[in-house]
């Protein structure tokens, strides 16, 4: 343990979630950047619990999955209660790329991430499992241009003839319709949803249905892609949470993704369809025209990362606050000289 | 005529420093303010010769000499129609004669000879040639339009420039101040010798400025390439397709993908496929889902499927403990 703990040399930290923080880190052994996932504690009920819940299904479920598109767990160890994990290090997530106005996206590029992200997902849903919370913030890319699926805090192993799932789970602007009506057993269809959002928002640049409620997510699907009738959706009344939608006519997808071919546009009709029995699963959609169709997928090398990441300017900017650092311990000092003239 | 007056009020440019001249197709002049009174309804007679004129038509006088502004004013009105070029006719003779003719045709318009005659004949060329006539006018606009775009391109160019030229000055003398503030701190609060700190500041800076010139050099590439293509795609005429590809790197392509079905390791009994599960008779065995499950997106199959593959995986596997 003692080993495993002086076996990574922190360099900076990366940002702060609701179970975790995380650090950007050097293995000393190997030279590699990881990132070190630190599962905070919580309140004192939570630790008489045990471990953390999410970070139990994290560890439970990564260590067994090895795939070239999902995140790998390196190493897990534990110091006092507190509970670590060790990821490949990730430059960037989609979401800042799709935020970056800076970055043009080609249709080679919105190719290549859709692939990547179906491909690692189809490797999940072989092996059983659900995410169940993908959104782009979740899809994280290196600097090679990988993209590698993350965050298994939601995920789960499905297809169990009796166990009963919660509802309440994926992003709710990436949250299908079956989920908003209270379904208690579902499938793959509610990650398919969540990549028919995530290729929309590749194409659009801001979140396609940014609800502000349960409710207003479900006006926001049903008014862009019409709402359903218990003929298109078979079973549909007798969900939990079913709520009489006014009729609204939806608008075509051609009219929403002005830009996009018309592959692309049937991939997205069979992706966002309401009825979740007719949403295609992994293989289908890797199988459709649209992946093998020109322009193919840009190469990895290829793929545009964040300004940030490259800019010289930006590293100036860390240049000038290490400056102002500087300036405010000097006028420190000052403080004490003074106090010590008096 | 030495100085310029205005036939009407008499006003002079001695009188009025501001006096503007104002002209209509008769060729007389009048000056602003007249032209204000006389042609408050837009339309009205010219005070000296009485011909019809209309307020619009009035424009500042350029020449001193009224014939010769008239003279203009006609050339530029005949020459619309008389458009011909040198290209069209078979000899020069031919060509010279038609110069000589629409000479002829000014100067009498000008000096009032033979006024109706020769109008007459214009309106006979016009007929005549009507069809010549659009079709040079429409080059002419061509002509036009690209000249106009080749100076919106070089106004853009000359703004582009001098945007990136401010901005480095703005740059430099931001850096300068920076500088010279912590130069100052420095030298306020340093424990070194000040000789030392002034001689590493200095070095500093040379340092920095070479680094700048570089970036001067990157900036302007940039510009150029901006400018190029903004006025490309915003004129847009002929040859803006060449522009885009100029501007556009050629990249180079992967390989088309081809979907590859992942293998499953089963090391087992191998067992049905999806499709197969029904046909086989497999899901006879396992719960149907209910309605609303099937409206959740859940279908029996799944279940089916896993307890299937679980019990199959696995089944021929010897560990290597079973070995020793």
């Amino acid at each position: 343990m003692e080993n495993k703990l002086n076996r990574y040399e922190k360099i900076a930290f990366l940002g702060e979630g609701q179970f975790a923080t995380v650090y950007k880190a050097r293995n000393k052994d190997t030279d590699e950047m990881v990132a070190v996932k630190k599962i905070k504690i919580g309140s004192i009920q939570e630790a008489r619990d045990g471990i953390n819940r999410t970070a139990l299904r994290e560890i439970k479920l990564l260590q067994e999955l090895k795939h070239q598109n999902i995140i790998g767990l390196l190493d897990v160890f534990g110091y006092a209660s507190n509970i670590s994990l060790v990821f490949d290090f990730m430059d960037t997530d989609l979401e800042v790329i799709i935020k970056d106005t800076r970055i043009v996206f080609t249709s080679g590029h919105i190719k290549a991430y859709t692939l990547m992200t179906l491909l690692g997902l189809e490797y999940l849903h072989d092996n059983w499992i659900l995410h169940r919370d993908l959104k782009p913030n979740n899809l994280l890319v290196n600097k090679q241009g990988i993209l590698k699926i993350a965050d298994f805090g939601l995920a789960k192993t499905f297809g169990s003839p009796n166990r009963i799932y919660t509802h309440q789970v994926v992003t709710r602007w990436y949250r299908s319709p079956e989920l908003l009506f209270g379904a208690r057993k579902y499938g793959t269809g509610v990650d398919m949803w969540a990549v028919g959002c995530i290729i929309a928002e590749l194409l659009l640049r801001v979140p396609f249905l940014p609800g502000e409620s349960d409710l207003d997510q479900l006006t926001r699907i049903f008014q862009a892609l019409g709402s359903p009738t218990e003929e298109t959706w078979p079973g549909l009344t007798s969900l939990q949470d079913y709520i009489q939608f006014k009729p609204f006519p939806g608008t075509p997808l051609k009219m929403i993704f002005t830009a996009a071919p018309d592959d692309l546009l049937d991939l997205l009709s069979v992706l966002l369809c309401l009825n979740p029995c007719k949403r295609p699963n992994c293989k289908t959609t890797l199988k459709m025209p649209y992946f093998s169709n020109r322009p193919p997928p840009s190469k990895g090398s290829q793929l545009p990362l964040p300004s940030n990441l490259l800019d010289p300017e930006i590293s100036q900017q860390c240049v000038s606050t290490r400056r102002l650092f500087h300036a405010n311990f000097l006028g420190n000092k000052r403080g004490k000289m003074i106090v010590l003239n008096c | 005529m030495d100085e310029q007056t205005c036939p009407r009020c008499k006003t002079s440019r001695y009188r009025n420093p501001s006096l503007k001249l104002m002209v209509n197709v008769c060729g007389h002049t009048l000056c602003e303010n007249c032209v204000e009174l006389l042609f408050i309804k837009g339309s009205g007679n010219c005070p000296e010769c009485g011909v019809s004129l209309k307020r619009n038509n009035f424009r500042l006088q350029l020449f001193e000499d009224s014939t010769v502004e008239k003279d203009v004013d006609i050339r530029k009105k005949i020459l619309k129609d008389y458009n011909k070029k040198e290209e069209e006719f078979f000899s020069l003779k031919e060509y010279n004669d038609y110069l000589e003719e629409i000479e002829t045709i000014i100067y009498n318009l000008t000096h009032n000879v033979d006024y109706i005659e020769t109008m007459k004949k214009i309106e006979h060329y016009k007929k005549e040639n009507r069809e010549s006539i659009i079709k040079n006018k429409m080059k002419y606009n061509k002509e036009i339009l690209e000249l106009d775009r080749l100076i919106e391109e070089e106004r853009q160019h000359e703004i582009d420039k001098r945007e990136s030229i401010e901005k480095q000055e703005i740059e430099i003398k931001r850096r300068k101040i920076i500088e010279k503030e912590a130069l100052i701190e420095e030298l306020m609060f340093s424990d070194n010798d000040a000789k030392e700190i002034l001689n590493y500041f200095s070095e500093n800076k040379n340092k920095k400025e070479n680094i700048l010139g570089i970036n001067k050099q990157l900036k302007k590439d940039n510009s150029k390439k901006i400018s190029y293509f903004s006025t490309g795609v915003r004129i847009g005429i002929g040859d803006s397709n060449q522009m885009y590809g100029k501007v556009l790197p050629k990249i180079e392509e992967g390989p088309l993908f081809v979907y590859v079905e992942p293998q499953l390791i089963v090391d087992g009994p191998s067992f049905p496929t999806w499709d197969n599960l029904e046909k086989m008779g497999y899901l006879r065995y396992t719960k149907q889902e209910s309605i609303d499950e099937n409206a959740g997106g859940f279908v029996s199959a799944y279940a089916c499927m896993r307890a299937l593959q679980e019990a199959m995986c696995g089944l021929y596997n010897i560990s290597k403990k079973c070995d020793i």
